[in-house]
């Protein structure tokens, strides 16, 4: 059997929802060209893809229908590629990964593009038509609940104050600052045309943030809280994509190989502290994969709020050193269905960049999930 | 020529100010500064200026899409745009040499018969055409606006000697029709109009307190209401427009008015003016003026200056029987023995005798006096009116009696028995030539205060009326006070549907007080709440909503036509009508949920109706409702008519008309085209809403709010009301409902609330404090 690997990871530039350089871009344009983009970086041959797999977190609108199969025309994929649209919230796109990982496992096909899209300009968090279930909502109080209001939650149960959040966040804008002033953003992101403008960079990276300008913020979501707009990630507009393939085809084909996929694990947790889902789920596929957070060298643990962030790295005893080293989500931004491709991949293309063992992408997701994957240098 | 693109060079407050007009008349303007220098964009200043109009409150722009309207530019690069320009406007700086060079070069450019006006406040058309070619002089005038351009209804248009005569019409026509204004016919002397007697007044009502020792409290008790003039009165206006400003118009006034002129001989220097200018006390943009914020100590104290002493105390509350026995008239004030009373007859004496003797100097008529004063500085009557209600002959006797000069206008019109008369149902003027003759509205002005003297009301009671507007349409009048609605009120406007269906054409909702309607009687609910006379509360409800329902499905047409606030009752009363001919100036909104209550007279049903998709909006049952739900929970009230097109409050369908006093014209007009038309009532909408899914929803939002502490306990518990409603209550959107559906929620909704203690304290904060209570 032939083990899943990661052969190619792109993304578009992301940028605030709203007020941002994509907001007039469609999401399934947006997606096409990040596509298109990953194909001809790998150079792989799009008649053996098997399946478009594509992440979103709210699938409606220009992002509804089964807009996988409707990006892969828009794409110029042969009329041979499936495409399934799928959604696990902000996990959306790593699940798609760990779908395409399994589908290699029982021999279901060879290549995979691994997907994942949200404009958050166009189609609003909550849908267009939010109708919850009145009985539930009653029931259990988290099922719905805003994702800010967890990350207060999380704050307040483990004691995580508003400095400790800002540090984390400053530390999040510095990294993203220095690692784009370093070219090292230039190998993943694909330009998008908007409109007359071609948008080549980061919109939502704030250079110039400080401790002082974060301390002035007033919290965001309880008035009496520690979380502000500074200390979460902004809505965002992004696509991300991933090309997995089996290890055989890889190197059959020529493809430049960033890791192995060694192992994934999705969990359920208590939905009114869902920003803590990484813990269950990353000592999952720690187990599945016979190592300890020690044996982990590069992770990328996606920063919905610097409170869950920081939860989870006291829990699992993360090493901040070796996280987010390009910057996190609180800088770049968190297009919910493009996230998982983008912390997946960018773990994969790190670990190849910095020469180490074993890597980490793990996220929270809204509703009380945790999801993980492990990669291995291939 | 119609003017269909304009040009404002000056890009200052006053340019800036007229260009937005311009386009909030929906005529396209260029907006031309000079290039600043070493400028990386030369036409930095016009765009900063669109930037600032964007920011500014009062909003000079009616909607952001007027802002769209205005292209920046410079002097340099831009003139060749004026090729297509129908009229020019300049603003820049009242320099003689600058605007002449300015003239040249425009004129070098301008389309050939364009209309070039200036907007200067102190230099004489015929200093500004001096030595220019009579091609330009042929199509130069002055239209001098009054700042905030978009607020002040006051434009003086003077023209030349050599001006065409067809220039200064369709100047006016179009500052009329198009900008909305009072357009009054200046003629070419220092200050024109307004400014003449407006200045005068401002330096007699200094003068006068400085001399007979009145505190700056005790002059602003008298020289605001009691006189008819802003609330301001006269040191608090200079607070407001500036104490630096003074000098200069005073300078600019003495320099040009000849030394027997009785401002020349009034006005002297000041020098406690001239300290606080020097030691930054400009007034309220500055540290303060005459009254200042004292912040030191961490509290907020108002203090005035002592006018002798020119030291700050705090500010105390003037003590004057006068000016409570103004409430009897200027008659009663004047004669008051008091010094506020002395106070009143030396500044009003001086300020009437003046104005009556310059006209025909200053303005062919006395009306066009007052009308000035009244646009231009907001006062509530003119001179000569308030002359009038003194009694001409009283005013001159006593002028007399203190050996003060009797101009001889006032003289002769004293004896003919006033300024104004009403013959024959109409109001005439005393005119120059010792004869009275008609007050000309101009056409396409029709006025209640004019049809009034004519007819009696059809119907009438308490808080409204009917009047027979002619041509087969009614006028429905609310006349009570601050036109709040009472039973009265809808009872009136169900008698007034049942007679118009039987016996007129159409009929049409229109007041000229200075609010359409601040809503339903609170007070009454409160009152019938205190005494939990629920039947009575409930039957107001029914009742409003029966009549909304009967007046939206009339079988003749119903044009609401509001100006200035149409809140609450008023908003549903414009909801309801058939088509709105809406003043520019109307201020829009269901603010209900100030008061702790949902619209209880449709207005819930209304917005869910008004909000249904369009074409290219998203499906489903929740966007209608959830626009409808921040629309009512939020209060929005909208800050002109274009605004209320984009809330939703007016139909695209609806109409704006510019001026105030073409209104009712313009709905009886709209009113009759719809006969033409052949009208149909509406036919009755069937909304899909999302039932209790949806109010789960909108809860949760409102619970995100409430831990944002953007909403309060109250907040939350009068949401939920109106989220019940705006869902449909027990419905399923595979389910359609009817209006009468929502209308019964509304009616339920209300009156849970109604019976919550929360609501009754903000009902009883508003009646006692006019302020909404944050509960």
């Amino acid at each position: 059997m032939s083990k899943a690997v990661i052969a190619g990871y792109v993304r578009s530039p992301f940028h605030f929802a709203g007020k941002g350089a994509l907001t007039k871009v469609r999401p399934d344009d947006l997606s096409a060209t990040v596509i298109k983009g990953l194909l001809e970086k790998t150079g792989v041959k799009p008649e053996d893809i098997e399946d478009l797999v594509l992440g979103c977190a709210f699938p409606e609108g220009e992002q509804g229908l089964n807009v996988a199969r409707l990006i892969a025309m828009i794409a110029g994929l042969p009329q041979s590629v499936a495409g399934a649209t799928l959604n696990r919230f902000c996990g959306s796109s790593m699940q798609a990964i760990h779908m395409a990982a399994g589908a290699i496992a029982m021999g279901s096909g060879q290549a995979f593009i691994c997907a994942g899209i949200e404009s958050m300009s166009r189609v609003p968090m909550m849908g267009f038509n939010p109708m919850p279930n009145p009985a539930l909502a009653d029931k259990i109080k988290g099922a719905y609940m805003s994702m800010g209001e967890t990350a207060e939650n999380v704050a307040k149960r483990y004691q995580i104050s508003r400095k400790e959040q800002e540090e984390f966040a400053v530390r999040s804008h510095r990294l993203a600052t220095a690692a784009r002033q370093a070219g090292k953003f230039t190998d993943e992101i694909i330009p998008i045309a908007a409109g007359k403008e071609n948008v080549v960079s980061d919109g939502c990276i704030r250079e110039e943030t400080s401790m002082e300008a974060l301390a002035g913020l007033k919290p965001a979501f309880d008035e009496k809280g520690s979380v502000t707009a500074g200390t979460s990630s902004p809505l965002t507009d992004g696509a991300s994509a991933c090309l997995v393939t089996s290890e055989d085809y890889a190197k059959a084909n020529g493809l430049k190989v960033l890791a192995r996929i060694k192992s994934s694990a999705v969990v359920g947790c208590a939905p009114e502290i869902m920003g803590i889902g990484p813990v269950a789920a990353t000592e999952r596929a720690l187990k599945r994969a016979g190592l300890t957070i020690k044996d982990i060298d590069i992770i990328e643990l996606n920063e919905a709020f610097s409170s869950q962030a920081i939860a989870c790295m006291r829990d699992l005893k993360i090493d901040v050193e070796r996280t987010n080293l390009d910057g996190g989500a609180i800088a770049l931004g968190h297009p919910l269905g493009a996230t998982g491709a983008r912390i997946t991949g960018k773990a994969a293309a790190l670990l190849k960049r910095e020469s180490k063992q074993f890597a980490l992408a793990t996220q929270c997701i809204g509703g009380g999930q945790g999801i993980a994957t492990i990669l291995e240098a291939a | 020529m119609t003017i269909a693109k304009a040009c404002v060079v000056g890009a200052g407050v006053m340019g800036s100010g007229i260009a937005a007009q311009i386009a909030n008349a929906g005529v396209p303007v260029l907006l031309l500064d000079i290039v600043p220098k070493g400028a990386a964009d030369r036409s930095a200043i016009a765009k900063g200026a669109i930037d600032k109009l964007l920011k500014a409150d009062p909003a000079p722009l009616m909607s952001r899409a007027a802002a769209k309207l205005i292209t920046p530019g410079n002097i340099e690069d831009d003139l060749e745009q004026l090729a297509d320009v129908d009229w020019i406007v300049e603003a820049i700086i009242e320099r003689v040499d600058l605007k002449q060079d300015l003239y040249r070069k425009l004129d070098a450019k301008r389309k050939k018969g364009s209309i070039v006006s200036s907007n200067t406040s102190t230099i004489l058309l015929a200093q500004l055409i001096a030595g220019l070619p009579d091609s330009l002089a042929a199509d130069f005038c002055i239209t001098h606006f009054f700042n905030p351009p978009r607020y002040m209804r006051l434009l003086e248009v003077v023209g030349g000697a050599k001006t065409r005569a067809d220039a200064v019409k369709e100047i006016s026509a179009f500052g009329d029709v198009m900008l909305g204004k009072a357009i009054v016919h200046a003629k070419d002397t220092p200050g024109f109009v307004a400014n003449r007697i407006g200045v005068y007044w401002m330096q007699a009502a200094v003068t006068a307190a400085l001399d007979l020792g009145l505190t700056v409290e005790e002059a602003d008790a008298i020289m605001g209401r009691p006189i008819g003039a802003p609330k301001t009165g006269i040191f608090g206006l200079l607070d407001l427009v500036g104490l630096d400003l003074m000098p200069h118009v005073d300078q600019s006034m003495a320099a040009s008015l000849p030394a027997n002129d009785l401002y020349v001989k009034l006005r002297r220097d000041w020098p406690l003016l001239n300290k606080m200018i020097a030691d930054g006390y400009t007034g309220r943009k500055g540290k303060g003026g005459f009254y200042r914020l004292n912040t030191e100590g961490g509290k907020r104290v108002k203090e005035s200056i002592d006018l002798k002493t020119g030291t700050y105390a705090p500010s105390t509350t003037a003590r004057l029987e006068s000016a409570d026995a103004a409430k009897g008239g200027l008659k009663v004030l004047v004669s008051h023995k008091d010094k506020g009373g002395q106070y009143a007859w030396s500044v009003l004496s001086r300020l009437l005798t003046y104005a009556a003797s310059l006209v025909p100097q200053i303005a062919d008529n006395v009306v066009e006096v007052d009308q000035a004063m009244k646009t231009g500085f907001n006062f509530k009557r003119g001179p000569f009116e308030m002359i009038d209600q003194m009694g001409a002959a009283w005013f001159a006797d006593r002028l007399r009696a203190e050996k003060m000069p009797v101009p001889a206008l006032l003289d002769s019109a004293a004896k003919a028995g006033g300024f104004y008369k009403v013959d024959g149902g109409r109001l005439n003027y005393f005119g120059t030539d010792g004869a009275y003759h008609p007050v000309e509205r101009g056409e396409g002005v029709l006025l209640l205060s004019d049809i009034k003297l004519t007819v009696k009301p059809i119907l009438k009671n308490g808080s409204a009326s009917l009047w027979d507007i002619g041509d087969g349409v009614a006028c429905l009048e609310f006349h009570s006070k601050m036109n709040a609605l009472d039973q009265d009120s809808l009872g009136l406007l169900k008698q007034a549907l049942d007679h118009v269906g039987k016996k007129m054409k159409a009929l049409v909702i229109h007041n000229e007080a200075e609010n359409f309607s601040v809503g339903a009687n609170v007070g009454l609910a409160l009152f019938a709440a205190n005494v939990a006379l629920w039947p009575m509360i409930e039957d107001l409800i029914s009742q409003g909503q029966a009549v909304m329902k009967a007046m939206k499905y009339a079988p003749f047409p119903v044009v609401a036509a509001p100006s200035g606030m149409a809140l609450g009752g008023g908003c549903e009363t414009v909801l309801h009508a058939g088509a709105v001919q809406a003043h520019a100036e109307t201020y829009i909104g269901l603010v209900e949920v100030g008061v702790g209550v949902v619209p209880g007279w449709g207005g819930c049903k209304e917005m869910l109706v008004r909000n249904q998709p369009g074409p290219r909006d998203p499906k489903g049952p929740m966007p209608p409702v959830a626009q409808a739900f921040e629309t009512i929970s939020l209060a929005k009230v909208a800050k002109s008519a274009a605004e209320a097109k984009e809330l939703k409050f007016l139909r695209a369908t609806d109409n704006i008309s510019m001026n105030r006093d073409r209104l009712l014209a313009d709905a009886k007009a709209r009113a009759l085209k719809m006969l033409a038309d052949g009208y149909q009532p509406p036919k009755p909408p069937e909304l899909r809403l999302p039932g209790s899914a949806g109010k789960t929803g909108l809860n949760l939002a409102v619970h995100g709010f409430a831990l944002q502490g953007k909403a309060l306990p109250h907040d939350v518990v009068v949401s939920d009301a109106l989220a019940e409603v705006l869902s449909g209550g027990k419905t399923d959107h595979t389910e359609m409902v009817n209006e009468d559906h929502v209308t019964k929620l509304e009616r339920a909704a209300f009156m849970k609330l109604v019976k919550t203690e929360g609501t009754l304290a903000r009902m009883e904060h508003m009646l006692t404090t006019g302020k909404p209570l944050r509960n």
